[in-house]
């Protein structure tokens, strides 16, 4: 059956073959008792209280609202119940095509808002509501509270961007208000419970629809706002505040500015997922962060496992690499300075390394030949007093001795320089041995066996000049 | 379980870092992080590295061991009554529907 809309259906026509006409037998016997009282039947009565009924425009459409009782469903499947409110009740029948088409089955307790046309069932002499829409009471005044707190928040500035506080990237506890009960809180623990088990979850738990929900609400948030662990002292790092979806009426609460307000005002920054995607709650724009569904606001909680997962191997294969590339320079650099070693050896280094091990034998070389000579004197005068065998066995060990301290005196530079020769020093300590390597003007020492000079070069020549 | 006879290991002032075995996991993963960002620099002697290195390793293992051995906890909010407090009660993931 194709769905009407509510309100923009023009009542059916009354039957043709219940013309609105007064029949004509009444009126022509209104003459015939002229002076007394007209006496009417029954079904005359009843045809002109149906007429004036089926003239006043007033009823015919018209829109009644009221609380559905008594109701009954007839083997033809039409509806009949009553309408009622304080003070009066209507009774109504709704048609079996029109009420399958009906947005809402009528229940009792139900307060709707009918629309149809009142006529008269002539057989039972009752005047009733034929029903052709039926919706939930209400509805209009609730989007216009809705719109209207929304402006009035929204001019206060609660929704604003610059409120909304960033989602801490690792909670470690995630306060949930919700209720207790159902699918929703299962949902978003099995989310939960797949990405990031190293969450605590506590319940905050909370009614979230029908009388009392608004309070109930509030309470569950101002609770896990104040809630601190007794261990650690921490609080929540996150709040969820969830509810699956509903009709506008069964989603009602989260647009109540109670409710509204404590999540604005929340001590931790809170994500709220109510309903579905369709369905957007005032609560909604009051929250740091909007879900879609409650479990879309589980994902939204916590961090991926899988995806934390393939970060720490990243990160261990760049741990990994870093160290090989550590200890591989540390290898290039030993074996740089190794050759560079190399290089330096036949050249300056080892030069330097060779006169200095030159100077240490200069010394050496002096100090041994002042004991040995020393050591001479001494076994001069012992042999004096020697048998003369035993003399001519020291003098051949004296002659010895004295070959090898001269040999020892030819090595010591310093007694070449007895012979004349000089030792030249640029002023850094190198021994200069190739004119071509000095410049002009340049200050050296030369060392002479006694004393020393300091010179400066007047000019160079090469060796072959 | 929490003793306060031990010194935190969080506060400032000691130059010891933090033992890992008692790190939550953003936290091992922020060092793991910062020592990767440190070796990769470079200019560090080879015995730091060796050492930064071997802290990293042992930070990654801790990440992956506290992933492999992560169990959701599910508590629920009860209130204390009069004193207007409320305490966690444990929720074992079988009861928490029959709420």
């Amino acid at each position: 059956m194709e769905p009407r809309g509510l309100w923009d259906q023009p009542p059916p026509p009354p039957e043709p073959e219940e013309a609105p006409v007064p029949p004509r037998r009444e009126r022509e016997r209104e003459p015939e008792h002229p002076s007394g009282p007209t006496v009417l039947s029954v079904g005359a009565v009843t045809r002109l209280v149906r007429d004036t009924i089926r003239r006043q425009p007033r009823l015919n459409p018209v829109w009644v609202e009221g609380e559905i009782g008594n109701v009954s469903v007839s083997a033809a499947g039409h509806a009949y119940f009553t309408l009622k409110d304080e003070r009066a009740q209507l009774r109504c029948v709704v048609f079996r095509e029109e009420r399958l088409a009906l947005p809402l089955e009528p229940r009792t307790g139900l307060r709707v808002v009918a629309q149809g046309r009142i006529d008269v069932f002539e057989q039972q002499g009752a005047y009733q509501l034929y029903v052709e829409t039926l919706q939930p009471a209400g509805v209009g005044d609730l989007a216009q509270r809705y719109e209207a707190l929304k402006a009035q928040l929204t001019a206060e500035g609660l929704f604003d961007s610059s409120r909304k506080r960033p989602l801490p990237a690792w909670p470690r506890t995630i306060g949930v208000v919700t209720s207790p009960t159902g699918a929703v809180l299962h949902d978003m623990r099995r989310v939960i419970d797949r990405r990031w088990p190293l969450t605590r979850l506590i319940i905050s738990p909370c009614q979230v629809q029908g009388a009392g929900a608004e309070r109930s609400i509030v309470r569950a948030l101002r609770r896990i706002g104040r809630w601190t662990d007794p261990d650690s002292g921490r609080a929540v790092d996150l709040v969820i505040v969830a509810r699956g979806g509903g009709s506008l009426e069964d989603l009602w609460a989260f647009n109540e500015e109670a409710v509204v307000r404590a999540i604005a005002t929340h001590p931790h920054p809170v994500i709220v997922g109510v309903g579905h995607e369709t369905d957007v709650t005032l609560s909604e724009f009051a929250g740091d962060k909007r879900a879609a569904t409650p479990s879309v606001a589980a994902e939204l909680a916590v961090p991926d496992q899988f995806a934390q997962r393939q970060v720490l191997r990243a990160l261990r294969s760049a741990l990994a690499s870093s160290a090989r590339r550590r200890i591989s320079s540390t290898r290039a650099t030993v074996e740089a300075e190794r050759r560079a070693l190399e290089t330096f050896r036949p050249g300056a280094y080892l030069a330097a390394e060779r006169e200095r091990a030159g100077l240490l034998l200069d010394r050496a070389t002096r100090a041994v030949t002042a004991r040995l000579l020393t050591d001479r004197s001494v076994l001069t005068r012992s042999s004096d007093r020697l048998p003369t065998a035993l003399g001519t066995r020291t003098a051949a060990a004296r002659a010895e001795l004295t070959r090898n301290v001269a040999g020892l005196v030819a090595l010591d530079p310093f007694a070449t320089l007895e012979r004349g020769y000089a030792i030249v020093r640029a002023p850094d300590g190198r021994v200069v041995i190739d004119a071509a390597r000095e410049r002009t003007g340049e200050p050296l020492e030369v060392r002479l066996a006694r004393g020393a000079l300091d010179v400066t070069v007047d000019a160079v020549r090469d060796s072959g000049s | 379980m929490t003793e306060t006879t031990k010194p935190n290991p969080d506060t400032d002032g000691g130059t010891t870092p933090p033992d890992i075995s008692a790190m939550p996991f953003d936290k091992a993963l922020d060092e793991l992080r910062a020592v990767v960002t440190r070796l990769e620099e470079g200019g560090l002697p080879l015995e730091e590295s060796i050492a930064l290195y071997e802290r990293g390793a042992a930070l990654h293992a801790h990440c992956g061991e506290l992933l492999d051995a992560a169990e959701l906890r599910v508590q629920r909010l009860v209130d204390e009554g009069t004193a207007g407090g409320s305490r966690v009660m444990d929720l074992s993931p079988e009861d928490g529907d029959e709420l």
